[in-house]
């Protein structure tokens, strides 16, 4: 594993993400899904914000900016089953 | 027979949305009516009229014209934009401290700049990336928005016009007004 593709290097690009889904209830995770690629996984809380998950396609634009320093690109986020987008 | 229904489109994108022109900047403020649109989170008219009553106060700005958004996560209806076009010479929307409603608040800047009405969109810093991300998806990177320190909704009065003091160098940048004009 090169120092790029350490999971340290994915949780640093996504940290700033991490803690914005923090901020409305949601915990995001994430794992490989081939050598390429990544996905996102959005669970919510208890105490998450049922209205204030962005639209999917807008995660997937964030998910997929924050993911470029890094060698993954996004395969797909997943978000909460009852979430409305 | 099944009626079908017409699907509300998070996004607020239509065909046609991929200018990234700015609308014309006024310059000076003196005597527009400026409208001011709610999203209905807290603290948010409060915020507005601040800012509404400085531009008024130090930069003749005319009329404040304060509307209200049916829910906050999704862009301003077609039917309220066209009405706020019709009667604002600028806009100022807010305040956007969660996910989804940073998200709308920034592509509801983006429609009313493309209706030709200057706009400021305003969001709180913990949801920077949602709107940059909205923005991005509205095909237009660039919008200039701006982000108030999160949080806003638990913030008392006093602290919620020291955010819209703090806030209005950047109202009058994103507007293109010149300081005391």
């Amino acid at each position: 594993m090169t120092e790029a593709t350490k999971p340290q290097t994915v949780d640093e690009a996504l940290r700033q993400f991490t803690d914005m889904m923090a901020a409305d209830g949601y915990v995001l995770s994430w794992e490989p899904s081939d050598p390429q690629r990544i996905v996102v996984r959005i669970d919510a809380t208890e105490g998450a914000c049922a209205d204030c998950l962005v639209p999917v396609n807008v995660m997937e634009a964030i998910m997929a900016k924050a993911l470029e320093p890094t060698p993954y690109a996004l395969d797909r986020v997943i978000l909460p089953a009852d979430a409305a987008h | 027979m099944a009626q079908l229904e017409a699907l509300l489109d998070p996004t607020g994108m239509e065909a046609g949305a991929a200018d990234t022109t700015l609308s014309p900047r006024p310059v000076s403020l003196r005597g527009l009516t400026i409208g001011l649109l709610d999203n209905t989170k807290p603290n948010s008219t409060l915020l507005l009229e601040t800012i509404a009553a400085q531009l008024q106060e130090h930069h003749g700005a005319g009329e404040a014209r304060l509307y209200t958004k049916d829910y906050f996560g999704t862009p301003v209806k077609e039917t309220l934009l066209e009405e706020i076009v019709r009667e604002c010479d600028v806009v100022i929307t807010a305040v956007g401290d969660c996910g989804s409603c940073s998200a709308a608040t920034v592509a509801d800047g983006i429609m009313f700049e493309r209706a030709g009405v200057p706009t400021v969109s305003i969001t709180s810093d913990s949801f920077l990336m949602s709107g940059q991300a909205m923005a991005s998806v509205q095909g237009f990177p660039g919008f200039d928005f701006y982000a108030v320190k999160h949080p806003m909704a638990s913030l008392t009065a006093e602290e919620v016009r020291e955010r819209a003091m703090t806030a209005m160098p950047e109202v009058l940048r994103i507007l293109g007004v010149e300081e005391g004009r």
